[in-house]
């Protein structure tokens, strides 16, 4: 994706949505894929069970027959052997009888084999079926024997056809018994088979929900650094941006102040001292006119005197509002103490100046923020406070200017005057890493205080910077 | 004689970095006959330069001037040559300014727009050894004092001084020195010294040129 677009609103936007999409389809996908296979599991699970079950229930079923058979098989051959060598008659009949119904048994249990024979079972079903019916066959004459005939020829009988008959029948079951446990093998092996299958399909499905499952984490992780990339880069511009616009307002005081000292030197040594020289000139005119000139051409020259003293006044005024020439060339505090004196001239406030400090001079920024802090507070109590005594104060601390202007107004809402405001000392100090805090309550008036803090390197920078300037741009250090 | 006519006349230096103040300046003072425009100097270390060149009785200075500013150099004047009489010149009207030009020991100080008459009398008066302020500043200085007493509710500290010590307080503000003052005063040198301190400390001022402005505030003397 092309830088322009994801920095971009609309493209991140679209970055946005296309992530969730993605990432919509491919955990849904990955969860499908989970449900399936884990629903195929248990279907598979259940069907083996039940065909195991199955095969067992069968198995179990057709070996019990088979035992029956072989049983009654055997026991029959035993009846045949008693019924022959009995010499009485009626236990013989009872013999026959039992042997009767051991036969029709014997059917019945073939009978029921018969319902679950299966297709390889069948020859062998068959030939034993045979077996049966033909060992049957053979022993009916014999119950039409005479006692005389079984004595002499019933033990040969059962030597030669009835033994050998039953050896036959029982081997063909175990064959049949051989069979049904090799189907049992294979019905197991059938089972096997189905597992080997299900595990190859677990297997895939694992492997396919891993690789999905990677892929979107993949996925996941880019877009997710991405937007975080995005973010960071955000905010690294918005702080830039910021710190430029603090930055700015800082050289916007700053230019102003430049400015305000370069009209207030220029009005006020320029004007004003070409000002004191035409009223010199005057008086000059006025001495030398002595008694010779008549009164009018005299009051005319007092008149242009009053007249240029007036216009001093009105240029050194405007020279000091834009910017006291005590703070340059006096220092902060003996501005502080002139301005608290102007505003006491002019109001009925008191302004009174306290200064603990130990330098003559400070750097250009630190008095400047001061003395225009100074007087927006002293403005605000002016116009809102309605107090009559206003307290300033400035400690040089080792590291640190503190300043407090207490009141004892009616308090105010510093956000709501006009002017610099709060806003602007606010920034006037955060521009010189300080703070200021301002306590107003209704009636117990209004304390601002300004924190600023000397950094040594900023101190040294502004000293030279400032001195530097001031050699400069002011070629009179006092006036 | 006429050579001792010529040593009478006081002997002026005028500084100024304007022209035509200057050349106003210098018109005005040689209208007067016991004055003498010895040399000029169009800023600050030129002054200095020519108050050691000419050795003039009385320095004009400008405070507003290139290279170096009017207080720094009345400073290095009365360094080399501590006999001579500073009279200030100035736009300012502000205590703070005419605290710092009495600190740097100057002893006069004038608005620069002040009468004509003023720059005559203050020149008469330094060279008899007092001090000379427009009466604007006087005024001034007198009305803010008279304005804080009133606005702090706070004793005026003069009324805390005795009648010795006002009369010592209106002498060391004409310019006497604590020698002087006690040959007037036929008493010792300690008890002068005593007595100072006594009225600086009731005063609650720490330097000489504060108790000339004190004395200025006060109407002592104007």
């Amino acid at each position: 994706m092309p830088d322009s677009a994801s920095t971009s609103p609309r493209g991140h936007e679209r970055l946005l949505v296309g992530s969730r999409l993605t990432l919509a389809l491919g955990f849904g996908s990955l969860l499908l894929i989970m449900a399936l296979s884990g629903l195929d599991a248990l279907r598979v699970l259940q069907n083996f069970r039940h065909s195991e079950a199955q095969i067992r229930r069968q198995f179990l079923y057709r070996n019990h027959v088979l035992n029956d058979i072989r049983s009654e098989v055997y026991v029959s051959g035993t009846y045949v052997r008693d019924y022959l060598l009995d010499p009485e008659t009626a236990r013989a009949e009872g013999f026959r009888k039992t042997l009767e119904q051991v036969r029709s048994q014997m059917e019945t249990a073939l009978q029921s084999y018969a319902g679950q024979l299966n297709p390889e079972e069948a020859q062998h079903y068959a030939a034993l079926k045979n077996e049966l019916a033909r060992y049957w066959d053979i022993l009916a004459p014999v119950f039409k024997w005479s006692a005389a005939e079984r004595r002499s020829i019933g033990y040969a009988f059962l030597r030669d056809d009835v033994f050998p008959r039953r050896q036959n029948m029982l081997a063909i079951a175990d064959r049949i018994a051989a069979l049904n446990e090799q189907q049992l093998n294979a019905a197991n092996d059938q089972v096997s088979g189905l597992l080997a299958d299900f595990e190859l399909r677990i297997g895939v499905t694992l492997l396919i929900a891993l690789v999905l499952g990677l892929g979107m984490a993949a996925f996941s992780v880019r877009r997710i650094l991405r937007l975080e990339q995005q973010a960071h880069a955000q905010f690294l511009a918005v702080a830039e941006a910021r710190s430029q616009l603090q930055d700015l307002s800082a050289r916007l005081v700053q230019t102003q102040e430049t400015e305000r000292k370069a009209i207030s030197r220029e009005l006020h040594d320029e004007v004003g001292q070409s000002l004191s020289a035409v009223l010199i000139e005057l008086r000059n005119l006025a001495s030398g006119l002595g008694t010779r000139a008549d009164e009018h051409t005299r009051s005319q020259v007092d008149l242009i005197k009053s007249l240029v003293e007036g216009t001093v006044g009105v240029v050194r005024n405007m020279a000091l509002l834009l910017r006291p020439s005590m703070l340059d060339d006096l220092g902060l505090v003996p501005a502080l103490r002139w301005q608290a004196r102007e505003v006491s001239k002019r109001t009925s406030i008191d302004v009174s100046v306290a200064a603990e400090t130990r330098s003559e001079d400070y750097p250009d920024a630190y008095k400047t923020c001061i003395y225009r802090i100074v007087q927006e507070a002293l403005n605000n109590c002016e116009r809102h406070s309605h107090a009559d005594t206003v307290r300033i104060r400035v400690q040089e601390e080792r590291d640190r200017l503190r300043l407090s202007i207490q009141d004892n107004g009616c308090g105010f809402d510093f956000e709501q005057t006009k002017g610099m405001g709060l806003l602007g000392i606010q920034e006037r100090v955060a521009s010189l890493h300080g703070t200021c805090g301002v306590h107003s309550s209704p009636g117990g008036g209004t304390l601002l205080t300004v924190d600023l803090p000397f950094r040594s390197s900023t101190m040294q920078g502004e000293t030279n910077l400032g001195s530097g300037g001031a050699r400069q741009e002011n070629p009179h250090p006092i006036g | 004689m006429e050579a001792a006519a010529r040593d009478k006349k006081i002997r002026i230096l005028l500084a100024d970095d304007h022209t035509v103040v200057r050349r106003g300046l210098r018109l005005l003072l040689e209208g007067q006959p016991e004055f003498s425009v010895v040399a000029e100097a169009s800023d600050g270390k030129q002054a200095v330069d020519a108050a050691q060149a000419s050795r003039p009785d009385v320095v004009v200075l400008d405070i507003a001037m290139p290279n170096l500013n009017g207080i720094d150099a009345a400073q290095r004047i009365l360094a080399s040559n501590p006999g001579v009489a500073i009279v200030v010149l100035s736009m300012h009207s502000d205590e703070g300014y005419v605290l710092r030009a009495l600190k740097a020991g100057a002893k006069g100080y004038l608005l620069k727009d002040a009468a004509e008459g003023d720059l005559i009398e203050a020149i008469k008066t330094v060279t008899r050894g007092k001090t000379f302020f427009s009466s604007e500043i006087t005024k001034m200085l007198a009305e803010d004092y008279v304005r804080e007493i009133r606005a702090r509710g706070s004793e005026d500290s003069y009324e805390l001084l005795t009648p010795r010590e006002r009369e010592i307080l209106q002498l060391l503000a004409e310019g006497k020195s604590n020698k002087d003052i006690a040959g007037m005063l036929n008493l010792s040198l300690y008890t002068v010294e005593t007595h100072r301190r006594n009225l600086q400390d009731k005063l609650n001022v720490h330097s000489f040129a504060e108790l000339i402005l004190y004395a200025v505030r006060k109407g002592v003397i104007s």
